[in-house]
């Protein structure tokens, strides 16, 4: 699968020309194999639960937050959801999707081949984020469980708090995702950072 | 740099919003004549104070919702979302005691 992980987030280039420091305290995993959907609903008739019976998890109903069971689904707007799972589940996933909802008015499509799963971690890993970001990203404010599409430098990102490491998720349109990786490591040099490849987590 | 009140999302820097422009007066019946029409699609008031604007967190949730801002200060008084009623804002403001409006 290497290979086609490769042809997937097209980050090569810069990967193979990063420097990696010696001491590390931020950490930038570009994670492979993942499967991109959007869904759009409204979620005042039956189309939610229809929805969460086929990935085995609610919808999140509140704004800024994303559920975690089976796949990752993040909230973006009242009527519309990003949701996260392997690479090789998402065929499978719309095709059921599609069945759950079919008649209704709802859309579920395959963004797969648009999106960039990037993890950053580490202490200082707040510290360089909120160089480029507006929300914020004290604990108190942004923990665990939350997530915000918002601008991270001049991309347009869905990021998430996956855990208070701390370790946060990163999804970036894959044609800004090269662009948004040179912004990091540049705004990360002065606290280290090293870049890698994580296989789906 | 304005802060903006998302409904849905909160506050959030005005870069990730795009302007709508002022909210025009109601849509005019279909006979009224080209004037009433070019006045409802073109014409602003472009007020020195208070005024009801569209604007659409489109780097975030991607709704359209109104804000009520102030045109001398900037500062915005209230938001409320589509199709719901202008609420009543209280014009007893800083834009008055700079001789606004
Ligand atoms: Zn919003």
């Amino acid at each position: 699968m290497a290979d086609t992980n490769a042809h997937r987030h097209g980050l090569e280039p810069f990967l193979a020309s990063v420097e990696s420091a010696a001491e590390a305290r931020v950490r930038v995993g570009v994670v492979s194999d993942r499967g991109f959907l959007t869904l759009r609903l409204d979620p005042r008739n039956g189309a939610a639960t229809a929805a969460a019976r086929i990935l085995g998890q609610p919808l999140p109903p509140a704004s800024s937050a994303y559920t975690e069971v089976v796949h990752r689904v993040y909230w973006l707007g009242p009527d519309e959801w990003l949701i996260e799972t392997g690479a090789n589940r998402a065929a499978e996933l719309i095709s059921e999707l599609s069945e759950a909802l079919a008649g209704r008015p709802a859309a579920v499509n395959d963004v797969s081949g648009g999106h960039v799963s990037l993890r950053v971690s580490g202490v200082d890993a707040r510290t360089v984020l909120a160089k480029g970001c507006t929300l914020d990203m004290h604990p108190r404010e942004f923990g665990p469980g939350q997530c915000a599409r918002t601008s991270l430098a001049k991309a347009v990102v869905v990021l998430s708090v996956a855990d208070d490491a701390p370790t946060y998720s990163v999804i970036v349109g894959r044609s800004s995702s090269d662009y948004l990786c040179r912004w990091l490591a540049h705004a990360a040099r002065p606290h280290g950072v090293r870049f890698s490849i994580l296989q789906d987590t | 740099m304005l802060r903006i009140p998302c409904p849905c999302c909160g506050e959030r820097d005005e870069a990730e919003f795009r302007y709508g422009g002022e909210v025009p007066g109601s849509i005019p019946q279909t006979d009224v004549g080209d004037e009433a029409w070019a006045d409802y699609l073109f014409a602003r008031d472009n007020p020195k104070g208070l005024v009801h604007e569209r604007w659409c967190h489109s780097h975030g949730c991607g709704q359209w919702f109104h804000v009520v801002r102030d045109t001398v200060t900037h500062r915005i008084h209230a938001v409320y979302g589509v199709g719901e009623p202008r609420p009543v804002v209280d014009c007893s403001n800083e834009s008055q005691a700079d001789g606004g409006r």
